[in-house]
């Protein structure tokens, strides 16, 4: 009876440890797969700029988002990893109360010398560091090319490098810190909820941008003496769409990415999913959600523009306006949130406009604005749900709440307009932000890069020549 | 039935038996009336759009 006892015992530990290199290994793939799925991603950025630009700086676009990605990968690697872990309590970088950040808990676990490189590097023991610190790089590289759109076809590549740097690399994170982390300062005294990263990636770069659009300048040609505007068109409106499409595609592995699995050591718990708050979370709420996002938002740009790049531009806004609740929302709501968005779209980037602002894509209004009313939304329609769950216990959980929101709100702003301001001011004293006139006119391509986009020209068809 | 706001916690949701669900507004009129409006507005813009079109033909036939 005890040899068979034991045997059993003997067995259960083998069923169990194979159940847990199983969880593990899925945990791991998961992640994993999700950053192939947000370089597409970047795929869309690179066609759809490039759409958007002049045939004449249509690779000088391409060469400023591929760059910007490639310098936001090292930079998150040197400090912006350590930044999200250090920052979450504010600056005072003391741990909070779930004990996963502080100076201390950073300095273990995110620097590339000394023994915290045993987390930032391969590591057999480990296999949950390096998924997430690319997850979470991707993030950074979308936060930076959301800003890349707005500034074409005038600024400097080494200028514009720098300004991504600011922000896929701290400005964002530290927006992260404070809003999406469970020790963070805005969650745990504020209420602030924000699932799908609408303020604290979104609205942090949509304002960003408008900080550094300030400095830039309009495009030559942009604006009359009498502050009327002229469209500047893309030279290739169908790559500019489908690279939209693209950017929705890679968006679901983005939003897949924001889900916590179970059953690990550093799972909020050992058999639900749950958001990066602990609160409760399915694929397929995302997907129910996400799906209405982008049909509401591409549904309410259409009735008001017929236009197919503010279609697509719609998509990316009804997303963005439902993120922060993708989880608790009902998909009906979400649609209809979704399209007000789309509608409310134009009229918001036309306003922009009216006030001299030359924002090329519309990523000030899709992203900042849009971001911000996401994030306000959640607070009108759902006050009262717990903000943060993990492990609280009998705890008092911060709620969900209108004021937080908008205080939420206000701060994800700031952290993206301050930052930008700032430092494309400074690049601009030092003559490292907008290109020369001549350039300008003349095309970015032959001052920038060595190579034309089309070497044989762009052949027209009879009808359009005759 | 519906978010327990008097305790502001998840736990029910996680209860055995219970059904689970996390949505706002669920256990009241509240998803029938949105699930409503999205309906109707599907159908609106779909009236405005195809008003709107024709509206674009007839311009270009004079």
């Amino acid at each position: 009876m005890e040899e068979q006892l034991a045997e059993l015992a003997a067995k259960l530990a083998e069923v169990e440890a194979k159940t847990n290199v199983t969880n593990t290994m899925f945990a791991e793939a998961y992640y994993y797969l999700t950053i192939p799925l947000m370089i597409l991603i970047h795929a869309g950025f690179l066609a759809y700029e490039m759409g958007a630009s002049r045939v004449k700086n249509v690779l000088s676009s391409g060469v400023k988002n591929i760059l910007a990605f490639a310098f936001m990968i090292p930079t998150f690697y040197f400090f912006g990893w350590w930044v999200y872990w250090a920052f979450p309590t504010g600056l005072s970088l003391s741990m909070g109360a779930m004990e996963i950040s502080g100076l201390d808990y950073a300095n273990s676990i995110a620097l590339g010398w000394g023994d915290a490189t045993a987390a930032m590097g391969p590591n057999i023991n480990d296999q949950s560091a390096g998924v997430f610190f690319g997850a979470f790089a991707l993030f950074a590289c979308t936060t930076a090319s959301i800003m890349s759109g707005a500034v074409i076809e005038r600024i400097q590549t080494v200028g514009f490098t720098i300004l991504a740097i600011v922000l896929g690399s701290f400005a964002w994170v530290v927006a992260a810190a404070w809003g999406w982390h469970a020790d963070g300062w805005l969650v745990t005294k504020f209420g602030v909820h924000d699932f799908g990263a609408a303020g604290l990636v979104h609205a942090v770069a949509g304002f960003f941008a408008l900080g550094v659009l300030l400095n830039l300048g309009p495009r030559i040609g942009k604006f009359n003496a009498d502050g009327s505007s002229n469209h500047i068109a893309g030279h290739n409106m169908p790559l500019t769409v489908t690279g939209l499409m693209l950017i929705i595609v890679g968006f679901w592995g983005f939003l897949m990415a924001c889900v916590i699995i179970p059953g690990e050591a550093w799972s909020w718990y050992n058999d639900a999913p749950a958001t990066i708050y602990g609160t409760p979370i399915t694929l397929s709420a995302l997907a129910f959600n996400i799906l209405m996002g982008i049909s509401g938002g591409v549904i309410g740009a259409w009735i008001y523009t017929k236009d197919p790049f503010w279609m697509m531009s719609g998509a990316f806004a009804g997303i963005i306006s439902v993120a922060s609740g993708l989880d608790i929302y009902f998909p009906a709501l979400a649609f209809i949130i979704a399209l007000v968005a789309g509608i409310i779209l134009k009229p918001c980037a036309n306003w922009l406009e009216q006030r001299g602002v030359d924002d090329a894509v519309g990523a000030v209004t899709v992203h900042g604005t849009i971001g911000l009313f996401g994030v306000i939304m959640l607070g009108v329609f759902a006050s009262g749900y717990p903000a943060l769950d993990a492990f609280m216990g009998d705890g008092v959980r911060p709620t969900v709440s209108l004021w937080g929101q908008i205080v939420g709100a206000v701060v994800f702003g700031l952290l993206g307009f301050v930052p930008g301001y700032i430092c494309s001011f400074i690049l601009n004293q030092m003559g490292m932000l907008r290109t020369p006139e001549a350039a300008e006119i003349a095309g970015l391509d032959p001052a920038k890069v060595p190579a034309q986009g089309y070497p044989e020209g762009i052949p027209t068809s009879p009808a359009a020549s005759s | 039935m519906g978010f327990p706001y008097d305790t502001g916690d998840w736990s029910p949701i996680f209860a055995d038996g219970a059904s689970g669900v996390m949505f706002m507004g669920w256990g009241g009129a509240a998803p029938g009336f949105y699930t409503f409006v999205a309906v109707v507005l599907c159908v609106v813009v779909l009236w405005k759009g195809n008003k709107s079109e024709h509206e674009q033909y007839e311009k270009l036939e004079k």
